[in-house]
């Protein structure tokens, strides 16, 4: 229910709000201080206390007026565009108000404020402006540096290596309409992941996933997105990352800030090997619930959308059961045809609170393969902030993955980190990560990989 | 209730610059400034319960307007002069003085409620923004966030009889209960002011946490611009205050027997303020570093919740068991409910709107929000969320006010 009432601008406050002009201001000023010393003057006999208050008066005038020299600016109101409702008749003539024979019609006017607005308020509000009809650009860089000390299993090439990449993503963010946003995302990778020595069932760097080619930039993501039915629809489409939409989780879902292995990032389940052209649809209605929808392509070899193409959907729910603290409960449902066949996988991402510095993260998933078994993943960990930390926006975590596939391959997977924030713009995290690859038919083999990584935002 | 005698009492009639027969418009500010008195004594009553009524900041029609809270007629404005520019306006306990601050003017002014006039105006320092009554109504400090200092008037006298200086970005005064002391939070610094109201003296500093020492990487952050302290809430019981600290993004809570920080809590990044639940059970600050809401328990001063919100929150209204969360520049009110601490929707107010802040009635029913770019009041209630739009209540509406409302503050 949205009602209205206006007062008639007759019923408002109408009494002229005149600007002073800096002749007027300095006028005054002249005038009163010479009105105060006439004053003064035909008052002397009065005594010592009234050319005192003459004083005081002369000293505030006098601060009134440094004050207005140094920090105001006096030369013109302030104005602004406002639109506004009027009523036209038939001939074109323009009302304020309803008038017989007139429509309504939206229209656009400038009005005159009088604030007196300082120097800098002035340099902010026209930075602001120019901020907002340009094009921002972000940097997201990172270093990432890892070893590998295998500790069971026979010889590897992997064995006292060590591995270097270098990312970076710039991004890119335009406002091109009311509520429509376009965004593109060029990345960059140069370096040696350890994933090409060491073959395990996931990557043990979350940022291989993006290495194409080496030294190229590679068009990451780039879509629009608008806002629908009172901004509780929310549509992407172009070229798309769903897992920028699906699985979320609050702290086990970025490679960039959280855990670097991929399994701890994403659930492998949702299969999505590359982004595509897609579409997301997200229902959010700020209540807790949300429910999405989405379709990508995931192959850059497809030669029509129906090719290699994922449809998702996914429902959510935050609670706060006992009183613990807030919790987020997803459930999702995957179906592709990138193996020729249609295959279908379904999977949970849990995060909940449970004290003000620990949460607690679980995901499931399953997917079926082209054996008679699914396919199987389970993680799960935690964050801890506030806790056994050097600096207060430091944080760290634990998780384990398992995942195991229809074949009978399996993986088990543990890294924890310590995140130091060093700026507001730098980031160091220390990671250790622990993997042993179960391959059907060959021998276990596992490695310590413990790594580096360096981030720059901004 | 309001006897004519007072005003005969309060007035002041001054004629010194009448003397200054030159200039345009100032000229005529200052008259008005001066006549008042007379308008007081002999004028209409125009609000005869001053409960009754919606105080209206007006910034650039430098106005406080006053609106039936139950009709949303408007009932009339007093006009304070040109580039006054009010930032803050409240109602003395006793509903018999409106005071605001103008943010332009370097100025104070008192307004008498029943005729709708302005009684004085007093010179204080730069900037005068919020402000505060002490409980007994008979001190009004005026904070001047860029003078560093409070202006302390004297209601029975109407002057300023004390400027309490050594404050740094004074930006809001709390009074305990009893009226001993008052707490300031300084938005230029880390610490709190705790003040002797018996005296007019800054007592105490009170740290409420350590700088990293890992700043030193970081002066961007720390040695740009500062976000301390906004705002000292007190807790219903004026036992302990809850001051969020911007840089630091914690919550200190400090002890009022004894000024001492016993509990620091860590919230959403770059804290505004702490807004405390009516029933006292929560604190709740608006972390615009993250654009989330975070629920701390009072009663065990711990971090209940920190729930996803809206850009630029400028405050938070409590009315019908639900926080509503004022988002600025998205136009929205983002709702939680507080008994499971869920979000519970949002409303959307307007396109393009800006909104700036609200006032609860006592019965915790209706939100009064102001929304500038409109020049509107909407009228939000709690339990339906049907929203009403009084239009053209003045120029810039910044603020609302009601008496004894919970839910008084400026942003």
């Amino acid at each position: 229910m949205f009602t209205v009432r206006v007062v008639p601008s007759d019923r408002q406050d109408t009494r002229p709000n005149t600007p002073p002009t800096s002749r007027g201001w300095a006028l005054v000023v002249v005038g009163a201080v010479a009105g105060i010393v006439a004053h003064a003057s035909y008052a002397q006999p009065a005594g010592q206390a009234q050319q005192q208050d003459v004083q005081s008066r002369i000293d505030d005038l006098e601060a009134r007026m440094d004050e207005l020299e140094s920090t105001a600016v006096l030369s013109e109101p302030e104005t602004r565009v406002r639109r506004i409702e009027v009523w036209v008749d038939e001939n074109g003539t323009q009302y304020d108000q309803e008038m017989p024979g007139t429509e309504l019609v939206v229209t656009y006017q400038r009005e005159r404020v009088y604030r007196r607005q300082l120097v800098n308020e002035k340099i902010e509000a026209a930075i602001d402006d120019a901020a907002s009809n340009s094009v921002e650009v972000g940097v997201d860089a990172a270093i990432t540096l890892q070893h590998a000390l295998q500790d069971s299993g026979p010889e590897s090439i992997a064995d006292g290596n060590t591995y270097q990449l270098a990312s970076a993503d710039l991004f890119f963010t335009a406002g091109i309409a009311q509520y429509t946003v376009f965004f593109a995302d060029i990345v960059g990778l140069s370096g040696t992941p350890p994933d090409a020595e060491i073959q395990g069932l996931n990557l043990l760097n979350g940022y291989t996933a993006r290495l194409v080619n080496q030294n190229e930039l590679t068009l990451r993501e780039a879509w629009l997105m608008t806002e629908l039915l009172d901004q509780k629809l929310l549509l992407t489409a172009g070229r798309v990352d769903l897992t920028a939409f699906f699985d979320h989780n609050a702290v086990a879902n970025d490679e960039s800030s959280q855990f670097l292995s991929d399994p701890l990032v994403n659930n492998p389940m949702l299969g999505l090997s590359e982004n595509g052209a897609g579409l997301a649809a997200v229902f959010d209605p700020r209540n807790g619930f949300s429910a999405k929808f989405g379709y990508q392509q995931s192959s850059s070899s497809a030669t029509n959308l129906s090719d290699s193409l994922f449809y998702l959907a996914e429902v959510s729910q935050l609670f706060n059961p006992f009183g613990l603290g807030e919790g987020n409960y997803r459930v999702w449902y995957r179906k592709d045809n990138s193996s020729g066949v249609d295959r279908t996988g379904i999977g949970v991402s849990i995060d909940q609170r449970v004290s003000p510095g620990v949460v607690l993260f679980a995901r499931y998933g399953t997917a079926e393969a082209d054996t008679p078994d699914d396919d199987r993943f389970y993680s799960a960990g935690l964050e801890l902030h506030n806790a056994l930390t050097f600096n207060p926006d430091d944080y760290w975590g634990m998780g384990v993955a398992r995942t195991e596939l229809g074949t009978d391959d399996q993986e088990l997977l543990l890294e924890s980190y310590y995140k130091f924030q060093m700026t507001e713009k730098l980031t160091m995290t220390v990671h250790l990560t622990h993997v042993t690859e179960e391959p059907v038919g060959a021998e276990e083999t596992s490695y310590f990989v413990p790594g580096l990584r360096v981030q720059a935002s901004f | 209730m309001h006897t004519r005698s007072k005003y005969f009492g309060s007035a002041t009639v001054v004629a010194v610059l009448s003397l200054c027969a030159v200039g345009g418009a100032p000229q005529a500010q200052q008259m008005q400034m001066r006549m008042p008195a007379a308008n007081a004594a002999s004028g209409e009553i125009k609000i005869p319960d001053p409960t009754k009524v919606v105080l209206i900041v007006n910034r650039d029609s430098n106005d406080i307007s006053f609106m039936d809270i139950d009709t949303y007629e408007m009932i009339g404005s007093v006009f304070l002069g040109n580039n006054v520019n009010p930032h803050m306006a409240m109602m003395s306990p006793d509903g018999r003085y409106v005071v605001t601050g103008g943010t332009s003017s370097n100025k104070a002014y008192i307004i008498d409620v029943p005729t709708l006039t302005l009684l004085k105006v007093i010179n204080v320092d730069f900037a005068p923004e919020h402000l505060a009554f002490s409980p007994d109504g008979r001190y009004y400090y005026q904070g001047n966030p860029s003078g560093d200092s409070i202006s302390v008037i004297d209601m029975v006298t109407q002057t300023e009889i004390r400027r309490i200086t050594g404050l740094v970005e004074p930006l809001n005064i709390t009074f305990t209960p009893d009226g001993t002391k008052a707490y300031v939070g300084n938005y230029g610094a880390h610490w709190v002011g705790v003040i002797d109201v018996t005296r007019h003296e800054l007592l105490k500093k009170i740290q409420v946490g350590e700088v990293p020492e890992i700043s030193r990487l970081d002066p961007d952050r720390y040695l740009g611009e500062i976000h301390g302290i906004s705002n000292a809430s007190i807790s219903n019981d004026g036992r302990y205050i809850y001051a969020a600290d911007g840089d630091l993004g914690i919550v200190a809570v400090i002890d009022t027997r004894d000024d001492r920080v016993i509990e620091t809590i860590r919230v959403g990044a770059d804290p505004w303020r702490a807004f405390m639940s009516h029933d006292g059970r929560y604190a709740v600050t608006i972390n615009n570093g993250d654009e989330t809401v975070s629920f701390i328990d009072t009663t065990t001063n711990e971090l209940a919740a920190q729930l996803a919100a809206g850009p630029d929150m400028t405050g938070v209204n409590f009315a019908a068991g639900k926080a509503f969360v004022i988002s600025a520049t998205s136009s929205f009110l983002y709702v939680y409910d507080m008994d499971n601490l869920t979000p519970a929707g949002r409303i959307k107010i307007g396109d393009q709107l800006q909104l700036e802040t609200a006032t609860t009635d006592t019965a915790d029913q209706k939100l009064f929000l102001a929304s500038s770019t409109d020049h509107s009041i909407y009228v939000i209630d709690g339990a339906t969320e049907a929203v009403t739009q009084v239009a053209n209540v003045g120029l810039y509406p910044w603020g609302t006010h009601i008496m004894d409302s919970r839910d008084n503050y400026c942003h």
